[in-house]
């Protein structure tokens, strides 16, 4: 079972409690909640706050992409999955993305969540660009998408 | 024909709006449309290096939301956008 959502700084925010009653299963024995956040420091630059911009229909069809991958990767039973991914500034501290797994056992669990993430970042079509203290703003280098 | 060019990421510091439209040739493939966004670049920017760059390792999306490679022929009025080097999460 999969939720994916791109989430409007401008509307709302993520919120970890709409992924505890997603994921919430009587099949499952462990959750792992995966939070990232903006951080205050990149390569020596103080960091005030983080735009994130995304191609929505991709992005959506990535997690798609990446949950089918998973289940002919690990085909753990009963797996249930909570992905949602901002668009737009946010400050220090603030939630960019919130993956939320639930399986039978731990190691799936932990397994699973760190697939996940590490995929959303090689393949799915989202950008940062970073503001910084001093008033400058960069777009950060990433990896280049190439054609399945 | 006429393009519309969707901009995301870094990509967005081409033009203020969030699209460029470009003429082309009619068949036109995506390795021409990467020939005169450099062009726009060389126009608009000075032949900026850093946004030729990200032209150059770019990826593109066709409307129906597929990365398609640089042989793709664009239709007349095809939204097609421009996918840079991405970084999320």
């Amino acid at each position: 079972m999969l939720h994916t959502r791109i989430v409007d700084i401008k509307k709302e925010k993520i919120e970890i409690i709409k992924a505890e009653k997603f994921i919430a299963s009587n099949k499952c024995g462990a959750s792992i909640y995966f939070i990232g956040t903006v951080r205050n420091l990149n390569n020596n630059k103080q960091v005030i706050a983080m735009t994130y911009d995304s191609h929505d229909a991709l992005v959506i069809k990535s997690f798609e992409e990446i949950y089918e991958s998973s289940i002919k990767k690990f085909n753990f039973d009963n797996s249930v999955v909570f992905i949602e991914h901002i668009k737009g500034k946010i400050k220090i501290g603030d939630i960019s993305v919130l993956i939320a797994v639930a399986c039978k056992h731990r190691n799936q669990a932990f397994e699973l969540s760190r697939f996940f993430i590490e995929e959303i970042k090689k393949k799915t079509p989202i950008w940062k660009k970073e503001h910084y203290k001093n008033g400058n703003s960069e777009w950060l280098e990433g990896n280049s998408i190439q054609k399945n | 024909m006429n393009i519309k060019l969707e901009l995301f990421g870094a990509s967005k510091d081409f033009s203020k709006r969030s699209f460029i439209e470009f003429y082309l040739e009619e068949k036109s493939t995506i390795k021409e449309l990467r020939v005169a966004i450099i062009k726009f670049i060389k126009i608009n920017f000075n032949d900026n290096e850093g946004y030729k760059k990200i032209v150059n390792s770019s990826s593109f999306c066709s409307y129906k939301n597929e990365i398609v490679s640089d042989n793709y022929k664009i239709s007349n009025d095809e939204k097609i956008g421009i996918i840079p080097p991405i970084g999320g999460g």
